[in-house]
């Protein structure tokens, strides 16, 4: 009996010391971002390339991600905040500062995003990964006389088979812009009336919905989304995509820009400032636009797609930012909280 | 020392550290913060406030949500009882016990999100259940089955089911069947028997399978989040929404101890039951033992 411990002690040891050693030999970058926001070749590309391995951590809201770090989640290099939240983020501290001369590549950033960028205009935190809108997706299998507006959400037809994202500021964003306001209004009058035509379109929508808006339109669970236009080209195959038909809204919608940051106790933040770069670099950020079917930040890569992108940079001059609005987010949550669970 | 006789407290002292670090600090920590004012950007700060608690109890739109998630959560309970002890009993009383207990064991090898889906593949537009009533012509337009709170009954009832089959068929399986005959020997029919002799004896079971359904089913939050459209929600969406998109940890907080309300009551009430029966039990046998002494 003793022997068979002993033996398994050693046994065990055996197996620590391999494990340690082999893992001590790559460095390890620990990523936190979207779900399939990175396409996997990219990551192994670099991977080989730097000699070291990629650690892809996902979550599905801006929200999700910063309260788990603010709860004290560490061990990230890399996150991939939006711009309200990357601005809280720089706000809060959590960020390290980027040394912009470890990225030449940065020169690629096509002047019109970076134009865009009130938040961290100098790069000194951020660097944006990817700029894209929000909007409407329509399968057309089932119906195809409807406005190209955020009114469609108002059509008879669509009732109980429509979703809004689960999304308070996108949400109130889309209403704000129907009435003509800015989705980062704090005027009481403008926000009680976007509550009320959000009130409206509850009556007609199936869920607030984050998780399942891109697979249910593909399969006809619901006729009309909103969403992003990436995720619900992602699941739908080559003969789906024909039915689908992806706008953004007449009346404007909101705009996003994903940014790459690296955490302030990141362990690893050479090789964060090496992936950054390479990120930036052509080639792979046309792999990157070719993959999520989004139009390129980087000017540089723009001859290098081989995709149609769903919509162009210039699609989205009419689609406004949302800024963080710090504590007046209060008065979104109390309207937002009237909506959603009637309080 | 005799190895053998040291006392219980050393065996036990895992097992309390391991809840009390792991149950009994994290609950310490949730009800300082409940007590606190929210940080602009998420975490919590002085001065200590009864804001959260204020605003929770002076608000009907609480008090509706908290009453439709109980109701959700009763009526699941109710459903899994019912649909539970014939099941058991079937069990019990079968000579393949161990091929069908795998069976209700079987759906835990399959992820909770994964079965969640599932659902939607049954219940949606398209999907089985509107296909077939399609087919057969019964219908003409797809019924909307899924994103209603019963949906979320519906899936809880599914998910907590084998919770409440377990307990039930080990309480079951240990009771001696000739009572029901005895029972029906001195005029009991069938149903009688079952009630009056089968329930009383696995009350037990009954009761560890409520506990084991009704309190997970209380605290649920992937499933009225997946499956329950706009009107479904329970606390534990509002919860998650005031820790993320409001950052309002405090209000988070002050919600979740009314779970912690609900199951300590709940189990108050269940230790005092106990209570009451031990100590009818000892009366019961201390008469029968002054009864054999007068004779």
């Amino acid at each position: 009996m003793k022997r068979i411990f002993t033996s398994f002690l050693l046994f065990l040891t055996f197996l620590a010391i391999v494990g340690i050693t082999s893992c001590g030999r790559k460095a390890v970058l620990n990523i936190y971002s979207w779900a399939e926001y990175v396409p996997q070749e990219v990551i192994e590309q670099f991977e080989e390339e730097f000699n070291c391995r990629i650690v892809y951590d996902t979550y599905d809201s801006n929200e999700t991600m910063y309260t788990k770090l603010r709860a004290g989640g560490a061990g990230y290099d890399i996150v991939f905040p939006s711009g309200d939240y990357t601005s809280i983020m720089i706000r809060e501290g959590m960020l390290k500062n980027i040394d912009r001369t470890k990225i030449p590549n940065l020169a690629n950033l096509d002047p019109r995003v970076t134009a865009k960028i009130n938040y961290d205009p100098e790069h000194e935190y951020s660097v944006p990964y990817m700029i894209g809108t929000t909007g409407i997706a329509v399968n057309t299998r089932y119906f195809s006389e409807y406005p190209r507006s955020w009114r469609i959400l108002e059509m008879e037809e669509v009732r109980g088979k429509a979703t809004l994202l689960d999304d308070m500021r996108e949400v109130m964003g889309a209403a704000l812009k129907t009435l003509g306001y800015s989705v980062n209004s704090l005027e009481k009058e403008q926000l009680n009336e976007a509550k009320e035509l959000v009130l409206l379109w509850k009556d007609s929508v199936a869920k607030f919905d984050n998780e399942l808006f891109a697979k249910g339109v593909v399969s006809g669970e619901f006729w009309v989304v909103h969403g992003y236009g990436e995720n619900i080209f992602y699941e739908a195959t080559e003969d789906e995509i024909e039915d689908i038909d992806f706008f953004i809204p007449e009346e404007g919608s909101t705009l996003w820009i994903d940014n790459m940051v690296i955490l302030k106790d990141s362990k690893h933040s050479d090789l964060a400032h090496e992936f950054i770069n390479f990120i930036l670099r052509p080639d792979i950020s046309a792999e990157i636009s070719d993959y999520l079917l989004l139009p390129s930040p980087n000017s540089k890569a723009a001859e290098l797609l081989t995709e149609e992108p769903i919509y162009e940079l210039a699609d989205l001059e009419n689609c406004e930012m949302i800024e963080d609005i710090g504590e007046d987010l209060v008065l979104f949550n109390d309207i937002w909280n009237e909506i959603r669970f009637g309080l | 020392m005799n190895r053998s006789s040291l006392p219980g407290i050393v065996y036990s002292l895992p097992g309390i550290a391991w809840l009390s670090f792991f149950f009994l600090i994290p609950y310490i920590i949730i009800i300082i913060y409940s007590f606190l004012t929210p940080g602009i950007y998420g975490g919590v700060t002085l001065p200590f406030s009864l804001e959260s608690y204020t605003r929770m109890l002076t608000s009907p739109g609480y008090w509706e949500l908290l009453w439709q998630t109980v109701w959700i959560s009763v009526m699941a309970t109710v459903i899994c009882l019912g649909l539970s002890l014939p099941v058991a009993y079937y069990i019990a009383t079968s000579k393949r016990k161990n091929l069908l207990l795998t069976l209700v064991v079987i759906p835990f090898w399959t992820n909770f999100l994964v079965r969640i889906f599932a659902w939607m593949l049954v219940l949606g537009r398209t999907g089985l259940v509107n296909s077939f009533l399609l087919w057969t012509g019964l219908i003409e337009q797809p019924l909307q089955l899924m994103y209603r709170p019963a949906t979320v009954i519906v899936v809880i009832v599914y998910m907590y089911l084998p919770y409440m089959i377990l307990p039930l068929y080990s309480s079951i399986e240990k009771f001696d069947f000739t009572l029901l005959e005895a029972g029906m020997d001195l005029g009991a029919n069938r149903n009688e028997a079952i009630l009056k002799v089968l329930i009383p004896s696995i009350k037990g079971g009954i009761i560890a399978g409520v506990i084991l359904v009704f309190i997970p089913a209380l605290g649920s939050y992937a499933i009225p989040d997946l499956v329950g459209g706009t009107e479904g929600a329970m606390l534990g969406n509002l919860i998650a929404k005031q820790l993320t998109v409001a950052r309002n940890w405090p209000s988070s907080s002050a919600i979740s101890m009314i779970f912690l309300l609900i199951s300590t009551l709940g189990l108050l009430v269940y230790l005092r039951m106990n209570a009451i029966q031990a100590r009818v039990r000892r009366f019961r046998v201390r008469e029968d033992y002054m009864k054999e002494q007068e004779q």
